[in-house]
């Protein structure tokens, strides 16, 4: 009987042992030896004692102790993200790799890749490793792959038609069609900065210039269409008609004709147009404090969340009724509903979840399954 | 089922840190650890996913492991478990969806061999006969890796083989 089990034919037995043998592998790599977290603890619980001692003799001590009972994080966070908040998938990077979170909070893992980005209609992913661009299916297969040196913020734009990916190899800003023919250099001495397509048809991208300016420029044809002065550009993005432009002092909303429409400044770390490009999200740090904040078309500013530390994101939902923001201190994804009354979800234990050491990045939140 | 020597010194290894050490592991148990899912799934992409999950949840624990013991028996109970586990979700979900959301390279092919009367058992049934006759584990040791009394473990086995007799 032994034998007649071992000589039934299991498909796709060897790509499945190599592809698990890559996750299992990564996952080895990424897990934190017991000796290493055995050492610390003895060490954080004299750090605590000392610390309530000195809050017990000294007023200084007793500020340390204030600080460290204010909470840092979400309280009412669930410890598991048993679901999204709304449709659509999220892409998220970690540790890992690349995963899918489907609304029901089942989560997949595409692979191990560093960076990961939405096709626009969310039915393929593009993502990278060190040396390779690779767009795969929503299983994690692979369609194709590029090697190209240094490998780093791929975006995936077009029609459902006609789409084209862009990304920096080094310094060189690239773009490849969408089947992986045709990969060409676009420019040279782009910035470390995700380029953003504009939606549609038209294969126009802008992207940042360690020179000191901001560039769009037809990709299929190679020319300038515009070009602004804007030095340390942290984010750029498309959405509809307006493209905007975020340093660390100042987010810029341009219409269509390249006019700046809105000016707001600040200390900015983040920063998303909603799905139709009605309402801009803002990441502000204040001190030790993050600040989101809500700016409306006409420039009217709306404060929905803050917390100590630092957010990533923030990323909308396909229906823009809620913002997605990670808090890297509080190992809390934290979801805020910004139309109709204003709710917050949170999840806790993010980084286990995501079988990550540092912090998982939120790299997209598309397009109802 | 005991432990070899070999296992032994290749799970101090991955303990240690060693990539060697869990790469052996792997290779040592990925083969029957797959086969095993998947005759109680029929389903080539979720045995793959089961396999992978159960070396990941070992990757995990990997530093709470007892050396003393054999690894084989602690990744298997995880492995069935979860395969009857997804088997009977799938009876849940219903056929009809499955046919279309089965990859088409992965469409095994249920004919009238052994593969083909396994799959007209429940799957409880199929994961005792697994554990039985491919991992080669006693009806006590069964009954230990699935929390089963004994008697319900032979009473599977019997009605399972018996049922495989007059398929095949």
């Amino acid at each position: 009987m032994r034998k007649d089990l071992e000589r039934i034919e299991v498909p796709g037995e060897h790509e499945a042992r190599e592809r698990s043998w890559a996750v299992v592998q990564a996952a080895f790599v990424e897990r934190e030896p017991q000796s290493r977290r055995r050492s610390w603890k003895p060490v954080a619980a004299v750090a605590i004692a000392l610390v309530a001692l000195a809050g017990l003799l000294s007023p200084p001590g007793r500020a340390v102790l204030d600080e460290i009972r204010e909470v840092v994080g979400v309280e009412t966070a669930q410890p598991a993200l048993f679901s999204l908040p709304s449709s659509g998938r999220l892409l998220v990077t970690s540790d890992a790799g690349a995963w899918i979170v489907d609304p029901d909070g089942s989560k997949r893992l595409l692979g191990s890749y560093r960076e990961a980005s939405w096709s626009p209609f969310a039915n393929f992913v593009v993502a990278t490793r060190r040396n390779e661009l690779v767009a795969l299916e929503l299983d994690g297969d692979v369609r194709w792959s590029l090697s190209r040196p240094d490998v780093r913020f791929p975006r995936w734009g077009g029609t459902q038609a006609d789409t084209r990916i862009t990304y920096l190899s080094g310094s060189e800003l690239r773009v490849v069609a969408g089947d992986g023919k045709d990969d060409h250099r676009l420019a040279r001495r782009a910035s470390p900065v995700a380029p953003a397509w504009r939606p549609g048809p038209a294969h126009v991208l802008t992207y940042a210039r360690r020179d000191g300016f901001v560039r769009v420029v037809d990709a299929d044809r190679g020319t300038i269409l515009a070009r602004n002065e804007a030095r340390d550009v942290v984010r750029l993005d498309w959405v509809a008609d307006r493209r905007l432009r975020v340093s660390p002092t100042a987010a810029v909303l341009f219409d269509d004709s390249g006019q700046d429409v809105l000016r707001t400044d600040g200390r900015f770390s983040g920063a998303a147009l909603s799905p139709r490009a009605q309402q801009l999200a803002l990441v502000s740090v204040r001190g030790g404090t993050s600040v989101v904040e809500l700016v409306s078309r006409a420039g009217a500013t709306r404060q929905l969340f803050s917390g100590r530390g630092r957010f990533d994101g923030p990323a909308w939902s396909p229906d823009g009724r809620w913002l997605a923001i990670g808090w890297p201190e509080a190992d809390q994804l934290v979801f805020i509903r910004v139309a109709g009354r204003q709710q917050i979800r949170a999840v806790s234990n993010v980084s286990s979840q995501f079988r990550s050491r540092s912090f998982p990045r939120i790299s997209g939140w598309c397009c109802a399954p | 089922m005991g432990a070899g020597r070999d296992e032994r010194a290749s799970v101090r290894a991955a303990q240690r840190g060693s990539a060697s050490g869990i790469e052996a592991l792997f290779r040592l148990h990925w083969p029957r650890a797959y086969r095993a899912a998947f005759l109680v799934v029929h389903d080539a992409a979720a045995a793959e996913d089961i396999a992978q999950e159960a070396f990941l949840a070992a990757v995990r624990n990997l530093d709470r492991f007892d050396r003393g013991r054999p690894f084989g028996p602690w990744l298997h109970r995880i492995v069935v478990n979860r395969a009857i586990d997804w088997a009977r979700a799938r009876q849940l979900r219903g056929e009809a969806e499955l046919v279309d959301a089965q990859a088409p390279e992965y469409s095994a092919p249920l004919d009238a061999s052994l593969l083909g009367a396994l799959a007209t058992l429940p799957a409880e049934h199929r994961a005792v006969i697994v554990l039985r006759h491919l991992l080669e584990y006693t009806p006590g040791e069964i009954a230990e890796l699935l929390g089963l009394p004994r008697g319900t473990v032979n009473s599977r086995l019997r009605r399972g083989l018996d049922a495989l007799k007059e398929s095949v």
